[in-house]
């Protein structure tokens, strides 16, 4: 399926870097964090204790500080590193809504029963 | 008439009556009504399921589909006369979802009511049906789309769609060959404590085997038997597997060898040594 968008942590976004691509045929990927800065066309979230990811934003991407969102997006070389182009976000709203945990056990899950999820 | 048929037949007209209509029946034992295990899947899960023969049900890791529910984002909304159209992804795969409009209660409450439309484009929803195929596209009929508002449920439902997954890999947890994956999850401790009677497979070594043959490994270990073992029919009543499936289970373990024929061709029981 063509259409895969692996959940990963800040710490997985090196795999999915299209320099990577010959071992992934994607480099979308979905991400989950807490919008803690908002600079125009860039923006950071924070992703529970795994660290910050800066994001590229649309111009059409509509963030709002300290909100839960989750991003779809390219993986791409920002200043200081990886960052993410933004495809789309959704907002989840307050992020105590949302055990940061479950989302980290899924993501292992993910990449360890890859069968059920994503293509080689 | 499907369900009394399997029952029938099996009980009565024996097994030479069983296995033809088990086999031959175009529609099959198997499809509606009498499958109604609800299982959590992935939409990968969905495109991967594999078919027997055009109508059949569908298979997800070597076990019979019924009813499937997943959790994903809605791409697309196309309402038409007669159905809803949605598409969902989930980040492993897309697929189409038709959820039929019941005439019946369109003009009551329920679908005019706007707290129930709540399902919208780029909002998360979960779906419940039985996978379908129209010519060579598949999908899914549904006969519920809610909303989900809450992140946690979505990934509850992945852990819940893996946790299924091993079961049917890997066996219950604590069963056969759970050491590897399953405890992981489950947690070591929890799954220890059940393990000590049924573990000893993976400790004498077993072969590898599917995991129907697991499952059927499994009954004749710990269900109550003469020294005659059991009948190929009973097993497959008491694990509600159609009778092909654990004929061919039966053969695995017969070639295998951890299994022998006792009083006939199809009664087993467990080679101890």
């Amino acid at each position: 399926m063509s259409l895969q968008t692996p959940r990963v942590l800040p710490a997985h976004l090196h795999a999915f870097h299209p320099s990577n691509a010959s071992a992934h045929v994607t480099n979308t990927v979905r991400i989950l964090g807490t919008v803690t800065a908002l600079r125009g066309d860039t923006a950071t979230i924070t992703c529970g204790n795994n660290g910050d990811v800066t994001l590229i934003l649309k111009p059409d991407s509509h963030l709002q500080m300290g909100r839960l969102v989750e991003v779809v997006g390219k993986v791409a070389d920002v200043d200081q590193g990886l960052g993410i182009r933004v495809l789309g976000t959704t907002d989840w709203g307050n992020p105590a809504d949302c055990d940061y945990k479950i989302y980290e056990n899924v993501v292992n899950a993910t990449h360890r029963f890859k069968s059920v999820f994503y293509d080689a | 008439m499907d369900s009394g048929y399997g029952y029938g037949s099996s009980y009565g007209g024996g097994g030479g009556g069983f296995m033809p209509g088990e086999t031959s029946s175009p529609s099959g034992r198997r499809s509606d009504g009498n499958n109604t295990t609800l299982r959590p899947i992935t939409i990968k899960q969905a495109l991967d399921a594999t078919q027997q023969h055009p109508e059949a049900d569908f298979h997800i890791d070597g076990a019979d589909v019924g009813n499937i529910y997943f959790v994903g984002q809605v791409r697309n909304i196309s309402t038409q006369s007669t159905n809803v159209t949605y598409r969902i992804d989930d980040g492993t795969g897309e697929i189409e979802v038709k959820q039929w409009i019941d005439s019946a209660t369109a003009d009551t409450m329920d679908t005019n009511d706007p707290k129930k439309s709540q399902v919208v484009n780029n909002g998360y929803a979960k779906v419940f049906g039985k996978i379908k195929m129209f010519g060579n596209k598949r999908f899914v009929g549904s006969h519920c789309v809610r909303p989900v508002s809450n992140l946690n449920e979505v990934h509850c439902h992945f852990l819940e769609a893996t946790a299924v997954h091993l079961f049917f890999t890997k066996g219950p947890v604590g069963g056969a060959g759970s050491a590897g994956g399953a405890g992981a999850g489950a947690g070591a401790g929890g799954a220890d404590a059940t393990m000590g009677g049924v573990d000893d497979y993976s400790a004498r070594g077993l072969p590898a085997m599917s995991p129907v043959a697991k499952r059927v490994y499994h009954l004749l270990k710990t269900e109550p038997q003469s020294n005659e073992g059991l009948h190929a029919q009973l097993i497959a009543a008491k694990l509600s597997l159609p009778m092909p499936d654990v004929a061919r289970a039966g053969d695995e373990l017969l070639t295998s060898g951890v299994i022998f024929s006792t009083v006939d061709e199809q009664t087993w029981a467990i080679l101890e040594y």
